[in-house]
């Protein structure tokens, strides 16, 4: 993020504290793909999601003042998205959701290159223990490094990258499991015959 | 091949946007809720320096704490010295003393 997008960051989060609306209009605009993203790929259901997703802003303009800066901004909605969406889990947990509704419940419009196998990933991904999914959405949908992954899921670094590697694979397992053994000689299936 | 199932996994999990109807549907939830209380832009700034401040004034205090512990470990470990010192002298006076009184008893008896 350069000076000027930190500055306007900065600039909006002042005027949301100060009560314009418009102001923090724009804070959800410019964080709702995350937020709703995330909570979305934990709880594999549309609704829901939007629901947990709304909260969370909600939770947000109430604790709006504790908020200290823009970078802590996206750590707090990480962080509240994703706690709020274990404890979901934990209290109503889910049926194993099926490859194909899974998959298909993040359909993205932009997806050009082989969704087939993009949807089996998140499917897939969505058979994963809650806080593995985590791991895994703040590491590959966020970016973010194993460090900030701690940080935000309160674990330790090891934990992370334990979780990181375990998740990667079981990925890798799974996908080969699915695959048509005759279409891919390494058991990757799709992802062989992409690259 | 693991570069690319990382690559695979960005693109299968890009972000994807609820759209304006989602923003809207915030701003309404919020609209019906009791008002919260607004704090004005000024006042705001004014905030963030009074955490800045507090937790300077904090760091402060507990620098000043950690130098009065060290200063008072430090005269503990003087008094210390010290009555070693005291408790040195105290023997050596007493070891003199002790060997005078052996030469004059040695004397006394020598004399009778």
């Amino acid at each position: 993020m350069n000076g000027t997008e930190t500055d306007t960051s900065e600039d909006l989060l002042t005027r949301a504290l100060a009560g314009e609306a418009a102001a923090f209009g724009m804070l959800v605009r410019t964080h709702q793909r995350s937020v709703y993203s995330l909570a979305l790929r934990m709880l594999s259901d549309r609704h829901e999601a939007e629901d947990l997703a709304q909260e969370v802003f909600l939770g947000l303009h109430r604790n709006l003042s504790s908020v200290e800066s823009p970078a802590h901004l996206a750590f707090w909605l990480r962080k509240v998205t994703l706690n709020r969406a274990i404890d979901r889990l934990r209290r109503e947990p889910r049926q194993t959701v099926s490859l194909e509704d899974a998959g298909s419940l993040v359909c993205d419009a932009t997806e050009q290159r082989d969704p087939l196998l993009q949807r089996r990933l998140r499917a897939l991904l969505a058979q994963l223990p809650p806080a593995a999914r985590a791991v895994m959405l703040l590491r590959y949908q966020e970016d973010l490094n194993p460090n900030e992954i701690a940080r935000t899921l309160n674990m330790s670094i090891n934990t992370v990258k334990s979780h990181l590697k375990r998740s990667l694979a079981t990925l890798r397992e799974r996908i080969g499991d699915d695959a048509d053994p005759g279409r891919s000689k390494t058991g990757l299936g799709c992802l062989d015959e992409a690259g | 091949m693991s570069n690319e199932l990382n690559d695979r996994l960005r693109a299968a999990l890009r972000p994807v946007d609820p759209g304006e109807s989602f923003t809207q549907g915030v701003l309404a939830r919020i609209a019906s809720e009791p008002s919260r209380e607004t704090v004005s832009p000024h006042r705001a700034v004014r905030m963030r320096g009074l955490r800045w401040l507090s937790g300077a004034l904090l760091a402060v205090v507990a620098t000043g704490f950690l130098v009065a512990h060290q200063w008072r470990a430090q005269h503990a470990q003087q008094g210390q010295e010290a009555r070693r010192q005291v408790l040195e002298a105290l023997r050596l006076t007493s070891e003199k003393l002790d060997l005078a009184y052996r030469v004059v008893k040695d004397k006394e008896r020598s004399g009778a």
